[in-house]
């Protein structure tokens, strides 16, 4: 007996007592397969990568915009019948904020206080207002110096920004970001954008000072002269190695190209007005862009046999139309069906890999012939307008080299469209639609702001704008209604309401 | 013969005692009765007393057990002196000692001659003597509560026997926390059991779904995805907002890993690829024919011993281990059920497939999901696929058509053999499941092995040991489109014909033909016959306890148990599917994945036990502990793209997006109880226990938690209570457990990722890509939950037991809830950890068992139970009035506000003014108001079951009704087949071809706008209204009618069949009432709480018609 009291006190103490009840937890509760530190670089790498546009700007701004469009609503509808979809407005938001800004304020707190990380720091920095300026282009007032900040400091319920700070605050930062780029400081060599290089990105951080800048062109004159002169001053992109491109790969996908390849191949039309314009101006693009299946009377139908890029046959879809009333528009057009019609073409232009352009040689010299045009630098606004051109132009290339178009097409196309300088901010900000073909944040953006093209009324009876032609904004998520209640009424309150034709801060009428 | 058919009524209130009792009984009958041990009386002639000792005479009749009338909880039995009797020619004397499970002197156990009356009981000293013609006659040794066991004498004059206790007499004795067995009056709290006869015969694949209504307090529901799909179970409503809210599943005592795969459980494909099989629960794995007894111990109370993941319940499962002494028996059981799809559709038939009113009339038409179409008249034919004309007319049976008759075979075998130092009982089980949906298997091979062994005289060795191994061939998809068939075979249009549908699933090259431009919706022929998905799980399970008598009050046990399993998963995703992107230059879509997961949970405990009596007074103390490690490997290989077209490896896959996931976790427990008795009728149990939890942080990881309760048997401690009372108790219990069931390990830190496939700069170099995987910010100073639970019930018998109740409430706080609360994702995050959080379920059960009818051959039993579980959030933190735990915000969504009931199920509303009149737009169309509405609580809040059963010569008859009621869902197939065209509601304006909506426009004036009729009924999509398809969920269901009848009395006697018993069972028999249209209430589920009431069609309910036949050897 007295022997078995021992061996349960033995047993007990061992149990617990000598051992510790809790010994080797801390060890234990480690995961073995994540680390909880990363070089800020490679998170830097994925912030450029989900900066790509979603595949949601085929549903609102590329519609709105009248560069392609579906007939068909649910999941699809949106700019094509001027509505809201619920479902789908947020899709910005979600992708910049969930993973651009999570990972660039990461970044930005790992390297703001160290000194041999001062070009990965402002680097970040400029992507942080890329991914702002589409915020806030997109939705107006929206979260933005607590935005990213669920871990770092906590905060669950950010705050929404006024439009006109957060550009205020952007403009401030691409200027100390891109003046503080530094070629000797340690370089980003791992950088997916530009390898690093210091020059590029300065250019591409006074590019985007330049958009921003020109943003303002009615909002805030001033700043936008005083900013413009700043981005040339800095040196903003010549040429088009110099754009801002994300690159994709078979693994890291176009999210439209994906769009158009997949779920949605035979919904997607390139727009009447799209095709019109480049058909009535014989813009050799029309061909790099395009196809048409020709004969198509279903979705199936549109094989390889009957595709055709000759730009004579490519005739755009209307706007205005459903799934339903389509059809009799389709056979008044002369067409099989409404599956007849022209394409962005899925092998080229709307390939699954091809490559998103966030910033351009082409629209950054279109924004500074602009900015010439209303005297806020000095330069040849003409000779600016045709470069630009020819940029875009070549640009397809990079695109896919079956988009490829011949030198002297683009001679001649240049030779034929000089600046109408009795026209010159209809010319320039037209081209700079074309320019942003598949930009559908930038396209919708700048036609908000510069009113050109002059694009004729979505004629879609069932819409949901009743205060002008356009939509002009899009609404904030669900989400936000729903959780972010307080901060996000404030906001609606201050812009005057979250409707499609809500203007914001910037675009004046 | 003195007192053959004499039968006495009387109440426990009547005696304070048995001997009082034996007093009175006897009192002119010429008898008298001696004690001759506790509770075992021998009753004799009264000149006959003292002339002999009992133990050498005493023969003849079986003992009276006297327990079920008496009102005594405890039997009492009592033995008729041999003059009762003609006395036997005397051959040979056999004697022995009976024993019990402690070791303990056996008296009053009844020894019988197999096949005749002759017998004898035990001694107070546990002795007996018996006189047997037949030297190679046959024992039977039996005692109420206790195995019976036969030994044959095969010429010996000795046999010493050990009783067990029959867990199956679960109204006497019940397994609690740490196996450790008690009689319910002891109990202070509530507990509910299942027969072996309840969960064999009304068999599903998962044995839990077919316990649905049967047990008080315990919610059941199938997942939507047939009967072999995961079984969800909540006990007294869901305690946590989050998603943990199942009980523990312990096996023979042991924990095991209850992991559900699928339909929102744990472990899904990863990043969104596809939806995911339902590939069960932990509870798959076990054949219910190696169960000997289930209780499921619903309280705080009952659990406190099993600590953090009791804070549900616990789900007590003991298999089968042989009883001792029983020589080899042989048992067959086989059971076969058929599966019929349910259509509880009611469509419109009167337009077809089309779109704008329009039908299909050219080659590959793709309004394959649309009802739009034209109104349906004799000759009109239609085009589909690649120019194939047929009729167009309505196609009626697509539900029944599309899922076939499926079926369940299951056979086990076991062999059981029992001898004077152990025991042991081997079963293999087959079971072949054929599916309702197409070309979908399930197959199980089960091995068991119990035994017990006494290895010395003071140490017993005992384990089991399970193995299965389990096949699933293409299991259910819910909860998605795409591959899920249940959504594409409910939205597709009503004239599209099925057997043109399997016909054309792919074109000449082996892709899809499109069919619908919604390409979403695949073929559902292709998901089923085009694409696979093989599960396979090898898994081993089993525990050795041995146990050390160090005297016959003190006693030492130590245990270690192991749940172990791979579980292979390999599906595709067919090239050529419509809705995949075509693949880069040089390859094909499509998608592979293979996946193995290893899970271990290791329990290792000990149990050091003490009982002892002083006079009136009882004491019995154990104290133990604990330690549970749980290990979880996952190695996962995606792949995307092929090289070689329909070759699915890894090695074939053009991007290769590989996954390695370790988890690991412990949690170490020390705990204690002490049960205090006094004169059998009070008492009193007070247990703690310390957990420390792995995955919180060192200032938060200890946790005591404590538990007490008590029992009074008032109607054995007064006297002169009613004739009517038979037996009375009244019971309370406080218990409180801490859990951090919520918490995945590691959850205090934020982690980055780093992405398989490099990216490349501009000069082609690839580079890493760094990610923060989580959209839930970390927490590290999380604490543990705390349930508290209080209780009190009672348990009455009327009228000599013929109407019995049972009633409990409780109470139940949970605070410091471990939340994964959503916040705005501008933060970059989606939701956040977070230690807030207090809910209150309240609640009652009610059981009332009654024998309207008894006569010698018919007899009619009711049970009826109940239960009322009212759930409220109390707390969720400062300044915050809710929280959205599911669904998409905007659409349906589950969330917790403070000052409603848990689980309230929010759904997007029609704008409405002032007056509550809906609002149009200008063109007729509903306007959608601003904020989401409350619909009320996706919870159940009553449910439970009326049981009636009818024995009439031995043929019994069970009919089961359940109801589950005062909850509400959001209907996802009712949206669809609005949308869709297929709704009923969507004949309005048809003919016309637009609708006018009641109601104003934005005006204030009365709406006059002719809404385009298609366009009308997709608003609800386009501008995601959903406040049409929220429901009641509530139902009434036949659950159950069986059929038995035991041949064994018309079977002749001879050596080989001891019994023979069939059944015939019907399951789902029928839908008495239900308030949601087209579906059953039940038929889509989510593992997850989370999601709760957001209803995504599932596979139809399926009435299962089957037999069960029992042969014993």
């Amino acid at each position: 007996m007295k022997n078995t009291t021992k061996y349960i006190f033995i047993l007990l103490t061992t149990f617990c007592l000598v051992a510790g009840c809790d010994s080797g937890f801390d060890e234990l509760n480690v995961n073995k397969t994540q680390p909880t530190t990363l070089e800020p670089a490679f998170l830097m790498n994925n912030a450029i990568i989900q900066s790509a546009f979603p595949l949601e700007s085929i549903v609102f701004e590329i519609p709105i915009v009248q560069q392609i469009v579906t007939p068909f609503g649910g999941v699809l509808g949106g700019g094509n019948y001027n509505q809201d979809n619920k479902p789908r407005n947020g899709a910005n938001w979600v992708r910049y904020y969930q993973n651009v800004m999570k990972s660039l304020v990461s970044v930005l707190n790992t390297t703001k206080e160290d000194a041999n990380r001062t070009n990965l720091y402002n680097q970040a920095r400029i992507m942080r207002a890329f991914a702002s300026m589409v915020l806030t282009d997109s939705y107006g007032d929206v979260p933005y110096s607590e935005a990213g900040n669920g871990f770092i400091s906590g905060v669950a319920l950010p705050k929404y920004d006024s439009q006109e700070s957060i550009y205020t605050d952007v403009l401030k930062e691409l200027e100390e970001a891109s003046a503080a780029l530094d070629a000797t400081k340690p370089l980003v060599t791992s950088d997916v954008l530009y390898a690093g290089n210091i020059a590029s990105w300065k250019a591409f951080g006074y590019s985007l000072m330049l958009r921003a800048a020109m943003r303002l062109s009615k909002a805030s004159p001033a700043t936008a002269q005083q900013y413009v002169v700043k981005a040339v001053a800095g040196g903003v992109i010549q040429s088009n190695a110099g754009s801002a491109v994300i690159r994709h790969t078979t693994a890291y996908t176009n999210a439209i190209g994906a769009f158009v390849n997949g779920p949605e191949a035979n919904n997607y039309y390139l727009a009447g007005p799209f095709v019109d314009y480049l058909k009535s101006n014989n813009d050799p693009r029309l061909k790099s862009i395009a196809v048409r299946y020709v004969g198509a009377a279903s979705g199936p139908n549109q094989i390889p046999a009957n595709a055709s890029t000759d730009p004579a046959v490519q005739i755009g879809m209307p706007m205005g139309y459903d799934n339903g009333t389509i059809i009799a528009r389709a056979t008044a057009d002369g067409l099989v069906s409404f599956y007849d019609y022209s394409q962005l073409d899925r092998t080229r232009l709307g390939k699954i890999d091809a490559p998103c352009f966030l910033v351009t040689n082409a629209q950054t010299k279109l924004l500074l012939a602009e900015a010439v045009v209303r005297t806020w630098t000095t330069g040849d606004a003409a000779a600016l307008y045709s470069e630009a051109i020819r940029a875009h132009m070549v640009e397809m290339t990079q695109s896919s080299t079956g988009s490829t178009i011949p030198t002297a097409d683009i001679d001649a196309y240049i030779a034929a469209h000089p600046l109408d300088m009795g026209n010159a901010l209809r010319d320039i900000n037209t081209q700079y639609w074309v320019a942003s073909f598949l930009n559908g944040p930038e396209a919708f953006a700048n036609f908000r702001r510069s009113g050109f093209p002059a694009l004729t009324k979505n004629p879609y009876p069932a819409q949901e704008i009743s205060t002008g032609d356009f939509v002009r904004k899009l609404t904030y998520p669900d989400t936000e209604l729903g959780i972010n209640v307080a901060n996000v009424q404030e906001a609606i309150t201050r812009q005057g309401g979250n409707a499609l034709d809500t203007r914001v801060w910037w675009d004046k009428p | 013969m003195w007192i053959e058919n004499k039968r006495v009524y009387f109440s426990a209130g009547t005696f304070k005692g048995p001997e009082q009792a034996l007093d009175s009984l006897l009192k002119e009958t010429g008898l008298s009765y001696e004690k001759a041990g506790d509770r075992f009386y021998v009753i004799l002639k009264k000149q006959t007393r003292g002339s002999g000792s009992p133990q050498s005479a005493a023969i003849a009749i079986p003992s009276i057990n006297m327990s079920s009338s008496t009102g005594f909880s405890e039997p009492l039995f009592v033995a008729i002196t041999p003059d009762v009797v003609s006395r036997v020619p005397f051959v040979v004397n056999v004697t022995g000692t009976i024993k019990d499970e402690n070791g303990l002197a056996f008296p009053g156990v009844n020894v019988v001659i197999k096949g005749t009356s002759i017998g004898t009981t035990t001694d107070a000293t546990g002795k007996y003597s018996l006189t047997v013609e037949d030297d190679n006659a046959t024992l039977v040794f039996s005692f109420v509560g206790y195995k019976t066991q036969e030994v044959a004498l095969s010429g010996r004059t000795q046999v010493d026997i050990t009783m067990e206790s029959d867990v199956k007499s679960l109204e006497e004795v019940v397994v609690t926390a740490l196996g450790i067995k008690k009689e319910t009056k002891r109990l202070g709290y509530a507990t509910s059991s299942a027969t072996p006869d309840q969960i064999t015969e009304n068999r599903t694949t998962n044995f839990m779904n077919g316990l649905q209504g049967k047990m008080a307090g315990v919610n059941i529901t199938p997942m939507g995805t047939g009967p072999s799909g995961t079984s969800k179970i909540r006990i007294r409503g869901q305690s946590s907002f989050g998603a943990q809210n199942s009980p523990l599943i312990v096996i023979n005592g042991i924990p095991i890993d209850n992991t559900t795969f699928g339909v929102g459980g744990s472990f899904g494909a990863r990043n969104g690829q596809q939806g995911t099989a339902d590939g069960g629960d932990g509870l798959t794995s076990i054949n219910p024919d190696d169960i000997e007894s289930m209780t499921v111990l619903k309280g705080g109370a009952a659990a406190a011993l099993y600590g953090s993941r009791a804070k549900d319940g616990v789900i007590m499962i003991t298999t089968k281990t042989g009883s001792r002494g029983s020589g080899l028996g042989v048992e067959f059981n086989s059971n076969y059920t058929s599966d019929t799809p349910l259509d509880f559709t009611d469509f419109q038939y009167e337009y077809g497939q089309g779109e704008f009113g329009v039908r299909p009339t050219v080659p590959n038409p793709t309004s394959g999901v649309w009802s739009f179409g034209e109104k349906f008249e004799p000759g009109m034919t239609q085009v589909l696929f690649d120019g194939v004309t047929v009729p167009y007319e309505p196609v009626r049976d697509r539900i029944t058509k599309f899922y076939r008759t499926g079926s369940t075979f299951t056979n086990t075998i076991s062999l059981s053999s029992g001898g004077e130092n152990g025991s042991f009982n081997l079963s293999l089980a087959n079971m072949t499941n054929k599916s309702i949906q197409p070309n979908t298997e399930f197959d199980r091979q089960t091995i068991n092995l119990g035994f017990n062994q006494n290895i010395t005289k003071k140490l017993v060795l005992s384990g089991n040991v399970a193995y299965s191994h389990e096949k699933n061939k293409n299991p259910i998809v819910i909860g998605g489109q795409d591959i899920s068939t249940p959504v594409v075979v409910y939205t597709m249009s009503n004239s599209m014909p099925l057997d043109l549908l399997y016909d054309k699933r792919v074109d000449p090259n082996g892709n899809e033909y499109v069919w619908s431009r919604f390409r979403n919706r695949t073929n559902p022929y292709m998901s089923v016959y085009n694409r696979f998905e093989n599960h396979e799980r090898d898994r081993l399970f089993g525990n050795i306890t041995a146990r050390y008598n160090f005297t016959d009050w003190l006693y030492l046990q130590g245990r270690i148990g192991q749940d172990f399993f791979t579980r292979d998963r390999e599906f595709n995703d067919p090239t050529g599917r419509a809705s995949n992107p075509a693949a880069p230059a040089g390859f094909v879509n499509g998608s592979y994945t293979q996946e193995v997961i290893r899970a271990r949970e290791l329990n290792a405990d000990f149990l050091l036990g003490a009982r002892r009596t002083f006079g009136d007074f009882g004491v019995d103390v154990s104290v133990g502990g604990n330690q549970r490690y749980s290990r979880f490997d996952r190695n996962y290989v995606f792949v995307q793209n092929f090289v070689v077209r329909d070759l699915y490896t890894v090695m074939n896959g053009g991007i290769k997006d590989p996954f390695y996931d370790l988890q690991e976790k412990k949690i170490n427990s020390l705990y204690g109880s002490a049960e205090f008795s006094y004169k059998e009728y009070l008492y009193l149990n007070v247990t703690a226990r310390n957990d420390w939890f792995s995955t919180l942080s060192p200032a938060n990881r200890s946790i005591l938690y404590p538990s007490i309760n008590g029992s009074f048997v008032f109607s054995q401690a007064f006297e002169n209570l009613p004739d009517w009372l038979s037996y009375g108790k009244v019971r309370a219990g406080f218990a409180e457990v801490g859990s951090d069931g919520d918490v995945a390990p590691y959850s205090n830190n934020l982690f980055f990722g780093v992405n398989n496939n490099n990216f490349p700069n501009p000069v082609g170099t690839l580079q890493p890509v760094g990610t923060i995987p989580s959209g839930t910010v970390p927490n590290a100073d999380l604490k543990p939950m705390r349930v508290s639970e209080f209780e009190v019930g009672a348990e009455i018998k009327f009228f000599a037991n013929r109407l019995g109740l049972d009633f409990t409430y409780y109470n139940k706080t949970s605070k410091d809830q471990i939340l994964q609360a959503q916040i705005s994702d501008a933060s970059g995050f989606t939701s956040q950890l977070i230690n807030v959080g207090e809910s209150l379920n309240t609640g009652y059960e009610l059981m009332i068992t009654a024998t309207p009818v008894q006569t010698t051959n018919f007899k009619w039993d009711i049970s009826l139970n109940g239960s009322l579980n009212d759930s409220e959030v109390i707390n969720l933190g400062e300044g915050v009035n809710e929280i959205v735990v599911g669904g998409n915000v905007g659409n349906n969504s589950i969330r917790q506000v403070v000052g409603e009931q848990v689980g309230g199920l929010y759904v997007t509303s029609y704008l409405r003014d002032d007056q509550g009149r809906q609002v149009f737009d200008n063109n007729g169309q509903p306007l959608r108001g601003p904020n989401a509405i409350r619909v009320g609580t996706a919870v159940p809040m009553y449910f439970g079951g009326i049981y009636n059963a009818f024995d009439y010569k031995g043929v019994s008859l069970s009919v089961l009704i359940d109801y589950k009621l005062g909850h509400y869902l959001g209907s996802q197939t009712n949206f669809n087949a609005w949308r869709h065209g297929l709704h009923q509601a969507t004949l309005n304006g048809r003919e016309e071809g637009y609708v006018i909506g009641d109601g104003v426009n934005q005006q204030g004036e009365v709406n006059t706008a002719q809404a385009p009729h298609q366009t009308y009924f997709e608003t609800v999509n386009t501008r995601s209204i959903r406040e049409e398809f929220a429901y009641n969920a509530g139902f009434w269901k036949l659950r159950q009618i069986s059929l038995s009848y035991d041949f064994t009395r018309i079977i002749p006697k001879n050596n080989y069949i001891r019994g023979v018993r069939l059944s015939v069972v019907a399951n789902n028999v029928a839908i008495l009432k239900k308030w949601v249209p087209n579906i059953d209430p039940e038929q889509f589920g989510d593992v997850s709480d989370r999601n709760i009431g957001l209803e995504n069609t599932g596979v139809p309910t399926s009435r299962s018609i089957g037999f069960n036949l029992n042969v014993k050897f």
